[in-house]
């Protein structure tokens, strides 16, 4: 097994069975127990241990409201996601035109293939340091740790992806001479879609790691830089909190953007074979 | 309506290479052809006499390694033995990319789905439609384009013998109706006979053409005609 394979393995399925439905009031039913017993358990061990770095889950909570009612929870996040969004949107880009010219030739998979290797082994870590380094407090440096950061896993998802588009649509659109333009709206991303939506995911976890680190060290905003203000007061509550509301932000844009934008593209699949 | 398109092929020679084992097949060597404008000919033989590969040169998706191809720069319309629709857009968009690629009004699409009966599944997704359904698609996209050269590839032996007849049938009918100079590959003697003004088989390898007719029967045709019948058992000795 290669060091592809094994990238690749870690990349959420494009599309997942789904198991029989229960009723919709139901549904919410085990995560909410999930959650009630991590808030008990938690509770039960600040209690134990009865130390300033296990605040319990009042104190937490009173941080978090706290955070968002005065308004710095909504301002820092919008940097960050602002800061994401720019990087994303750059190595999306990027990723579409490297990835397809991947699958189209095998002189620009050689070409690319170390890069992209390469970038996929190096940890965001690096990227963060070595951006800070170079761009210092810039715009250019946050967006250019998350697009380096996430370009590779994109590139080597859209790549793949590629093998699956059907070579005789291509031809197809050959003998039509569909325009470039054409081909890339209605042939290449439609057909792409899977594997846009499963590296979309895969970039964007890689990106908010990267992003909280570049903050850590070298922004004067966001909630990175929140985390380290309140690493360096001591107040675990307050790191918890902005890591429960980002965690909770990350997971409605996965679930609630991500997943709605995924049954949009996929609307045509529901239609069956009579 | 343009009908002046000619093919014609001179000494054209090609040779596959297989990439892993090197191993060389001559499909076509020193091959000449000529279609008339406003001609159907049908190329009727087995598999692997390089029917398609000759189809694929005139349709420009093959660069030939020897000879003269002479077809001008036309305007294509093209049936392939699978469909080739793009599944994510309704029946109508497809149609109306071809239409939009050749400078021509979208408007086409809805007449051109109604001449092969689709008219209403025309905002359906392909995927609903029939296996037949989905061809006459096709056959909708390849005509709606007004087409100076029709290339049809196999097109209906994916189908089922009853679809089969329908379609060749409505071909037959939009035939008659916008006439256009045009290449039929098939290894179905009977379809070639009942649709084409010639018919030309071919054997062997390097392909050669082994026998020709020219099929005078007035259109619409019957696929119970005796005379093609009779056309169709000259075929299949030929083959």
């Amino acid at each position: 097994m290669t060091a592809t394979d094994v990238h690749v393995a870690q990349a959420p399925p494009a599309s997942t069975p789904t198991p029989p439905r229960s009723p919709r009031r139901l549904r919410g039913l085990p995560a909410a127990a999930f959650l009630g017993l991590l808030c008990a358990g938690w509770q039960i061990m600040s209690v134990l241990v009865d130390s300033v770095l296990v605040p319990g889950v009042p104190a937490i909570a009173a941080e978090l409201v706290e955070i968002v009612v005065d308004g710095s929870f909504v301002e820092q996040l919008g940097v960050t996601v602002l800061r994401v969004g720019l990087g994303f949107a750059l190595a999306f880009v990027v990723a579409v035109g490297i990835g397809i010219a991947m699958g189209r030739s095998e002189f620009a998979r050689r070409f690319f293939e170390p890069a992209v290797l390469l970038g996929l082994t190096i940890p965001g870590l690096v990227w963060a340091l070595l951006c800070v380094i170079w761009f210092g407090i810039d715009l250019i440096n946050p967006v250019a740790a998350v697009a380096l950061s996430s370009a590779p896993a994109l590139m080597l998802t859209i790549y793949q992806g590629t093998r699956s588009v059907d070579p005789d649509l291509l031809e197809m659109a050959h003998v039509y001479r569909f325009s470039r333009v054409t081909r890339l709206r209605r042939l290449w991303l439609p057909a792409l879609a899977p594997s846009l939506f499963a590296g979309a995911r895969l970039g964007l976890s890689l990106g908010w790691k990267v992003i909280v680190l570049v903050e850590v060290f070298g922004m004067s905003s966001g909630v990175g830089y929140q985390l380290n203000n309140a690493f360096a007061a001591q107040n675990v509550a307050a790191v918890l909190a902005w890591t429960l509301l980002f965690a909770i932000v990350m997971a409605v844009l996965e679930y609630g953007v991500l997943q709605a934008l995924e049954r949009r593209a996929g609307r045509w699949r529901k239609a069956v074979t009579v | 309506m343009t009908a002046a398109t000619r093919i014609r092929l001179t000494g054209v020679g090609k040779t596959f290479v297989d990439a892993r084992s090197g191993a060389r097949q001559q499909v076509l060597e020193d091959f000449s052809l000529t279609v008339e404008p406003g001609e159907l000919v049908a190329v009727v033989g087995a598999s692997g006499t390089g029917k398609t590969t000759l189809l694929h040169i005139i349709a420009g998706l093959v660069q030939p390694d020897a000879g003269e191809v002479d077809v001008g720069e036309p305007r294509l319309g093209v049936v392939f033995q699978q469909p080739r629709l793009l599944d994510w857009l309704s029946v109508r968009q497809n149609v109306v990319l071809a239409l939009e690629a050749a400078g021509l009004d979208p408007a086409a699409a809805d007449d051109a789905l109604a001449a092969v009966g689709l008219a209403d599944y025309a905002s359906s997704y392909p995927t609903v439609l029939s296996g037949g359904q989905r061809q006459r698609v096709a056959v909708a996209r390849a005509f709606a384009v007004e087409p100076d050269l029709v290339l049809l590839d196999e097109p209906f032996s994916a189908l089922d013998e009853l679809t089969a007849r329908k379609l060749r049938l409505l071909l037959q009918e939009l035939w008659m109706q916008r006439r256009r100079t045009g290449l039929l590959v098939t290894h179905n003697p009977l379809e070639a006979a009942l649709l084409a003004d010639r018919v030309i088989v071919l054997t062997g390898r390097p392909a050669r053409i082994s026998a020709s007719y020219r099929v005078d029967a007035d259109r619409p045709r019957s696929a119970e005609d005796k005379q093609l019948f009779d056309l169709h058992s000259h075929i299949v000795a030929a083959l």
